[in-house]
């Protein structure tokens, strides 16, 4: 079978996917091994991918960046999926830019490099605002207001989509690390879907829970989100690991440089 | 990178068709009373050429009855699902063989290009060429078309609705839609819970829910409740829903996934449900 979505498969048999993330000196490997792919997955993998390609990133900023401090991060991950017999997380990627506008306020923007691949342009544009901070208690709290923005270069449609992100945080390991609970809630505008049909869900809530660790010039992160909590996860093409047949659970790695 | 191919489900690859000698995975297999005899079962060959093919592709063909009483026979079309090839629905085609007894109506199904043992790779364009292929086969034997019913299980209500609404070599009196999808875009709807357009990711431009408002022969829908591939309540209903024509009936089948619908309803049940809709006036 000529598959042009061969990131993922070949021939339709997943033996091994090594999958690589260099962060400056360190790299992460990936082994994921597979047993020889349902005969389902083709269709299914296309649904997976459509299914959660509105949650393929983290969390962007939990804490605000200092004034004038700025950012890059690379994000890795995606739902957990059954695949074959094992369970494995899409890799979806997505860079990402933050600049401190104030010590309260950072302002960033992303490219999301997976959907790059398919002929689209999305992007997530918003700004991190520290509402509560508490430092001898060493939390707080913050909201990221953002906007998701999508376009595609075959039909030139267009979408957007509203983003708000809901955070708390309290400082761990003498300040190295913090660890952020919070949702992301993403919002239809539309009232129809296809075929006039109604839109009967306008709201799209996905509590996620990570780490942040902290050196001079860099962070790592890990995320787990249960995307999508407020959905059936059947019926649908989809094999994946949700919670009482609602949604997904995801995982996240986000590598971000300070400078 | 598109996701179309990926609609394409063609992992089983086989070496020639074995028909009840075929042992790989089944929706359900037939006891020996629906048995058929060789004489009456008639594999070939028939070419396809679509509006982007240079030359015609050759694929395969496989019909149940009597080719030489096709000028008065009525004929059952079936249009397969996007799953492998001819053997892996062959139970499917003999059991409709048996619709108000056995070979009572014949039974046409081909594998698209690129499925089983045809040749070429599987397009949207190509599901078309192919199946009008086959149709136009059948009114070179004589087939007319107030004896053409088109039934289409999964995948293939996209030609069956194309070919009705926009016939080409022969139009159906009537259609049948099992377990039907309604369009990409609800397949992307659906996937992201958003009103993402299917542009996002794939070309395809099949869209059975709006090619239904055009056609007017009856239509009869048979669906699964249980359905966690292609929902009912976003797929099928809404293709039952946009039919405008002057007669339609639906059938639920309670409890049953995709796959499931004759095993569920019974296969007694499943050709009575059929043979009634065939022979209504």
């Amino acid at each position: 079978m000529p598959n042009r979505f061969n990131l993922f498969i070949k021939k339709n048999t997943f033996k091994r996917l090594q999958l690589s993330v260099r962060a400056k000196s360190r790299t992460l490997y990936l082994h994921l091994d597979y047993a020889r792919c349902d005969k389902k997955n083709s269709v299914l993998i296309t649904v997976l991918i459509i299914l959660f390609f509105q949650n393929c990133a983290p969390s962007r900023f939990v804490k605000p960046l200092a004034k004038n401090e700025n950012a890059v991060s690379a994000n890795l991950g995606g739902p957990l999926i059954k695949f074959g017999n094992a369970t494995i997380p899409i890799p979806f990627t997505s860079i990402n830019y933050g600049r401190g506008i104030t010590d309260k306020t950072t302002a960033f923007g992303s490219i999301h490099t997976t959907a790059l691949l398919f002929g689209n342009i999305q992007t997530d544009i918003g700004i991190c605002q520290s509402i509560y901070k508490n430092d001898s208690l060493k939390f707080g709290f913050s909201i990221n207001p953002a906007m998701n923005l999508a376009f595609d270069k075959w039909e030139k449609n267009f979408r957007a989509w509203p983003q708000l992100d809901i955070n708390a945080y309290k400082n761990i390991l003498k300040d190295k690390a913090f660890v952020y609970i919070g949702l992301t809630n993403w919002f239809e505008l539309s009232s129809q879907r296809a075929h006039q049909e109604p839109q009967t869900q306008r709201v799209l809530i996905n509590p996620h829970l990570g780490l942040t660790y902290n050196t001079k010039k860099w962070s790592y992160s890990i995320e787990t989100k249960f995307l999508q909590m407020n959905r059936n996860n059947t019926p649908n093409v989809v094999d994946y690991v949700g919670i009482n047949q609602k949604g997904a659970v995801g995982i996240y790695l986000n590598f971000a440089r300070k400078f | 990178m598109r996701l179309d191919n990926n609609f394409y489900n063609l992992s089983d690859e086989i070496t020639e068709y074995k028909l009840d000698k075929f042992t790989g995975e089944q929706d359900f297999i037939l006891d020996n009373s629906y048995f058929i005899h060789d004489s009456s079962i008639h594999l070939f060959d028939l070419y396809s050429k679509g509006p982007e093919d240079a030359a015609a592709i050759k694929i395969k063909a496989l019909y149940i009855g009597n080719i030489n009483t096709i000028n008065t026979d009525t004929v059952l079309m079936y249009c397969h699902g996007n799953k492998w090839h001819m053997d892996f629905y062959w139970q499917r085609a003999k059991l409709l063989a048996h619709a108000g007894g056995k070979l009572n109506y014949g039974v046409l199904m081909i594998d698209y290009r690129g499925y089983g043992l045809s040749d070429g790779e599987p397009t949207e364009n190509g599901l078309y060429a192919d199946v009008d292929a086959a149709l136009a086969w059948l009114k070179l034997k004589g087939l007319t078309k107030e004896r053409l019913i088109l039934y289409g299980f999964s995948m293939g209500s996209a030609p069956t609705c194309e070919l009705t609404s926009k016939p080409r070599s022969l139009a159906p009196t009537k259609i049948i839609l099992e377990a039907p999808f309604a369009s990409a875009e609800v397949m992307a709807n659906d996937g992201s819970g958003l009103n993402m357009p299917a542009s996002f990711f794939t070309n395809l431009k099949i869209d059975n829910a709006e090619e239904i408002k055009t056609i007017m022969q009856p239509l009869c829908w048979i669906h699964g409740t249980n359905d966690k591939f292609l929902g009912i309540k976003t797929h099928g209903e809404v293709v039952y829903k946009n039919h405008k024509g002057i007669y339609k009936e639906a059938h639920g089948i309670e409890g049953a996934d995709h796959g499931e619908i004759p095993k569920k309803m019974g296969f007694q049940t499943y050709l009575k449900t059929l043979t009634e809709f065939i022979r209504r006036d």
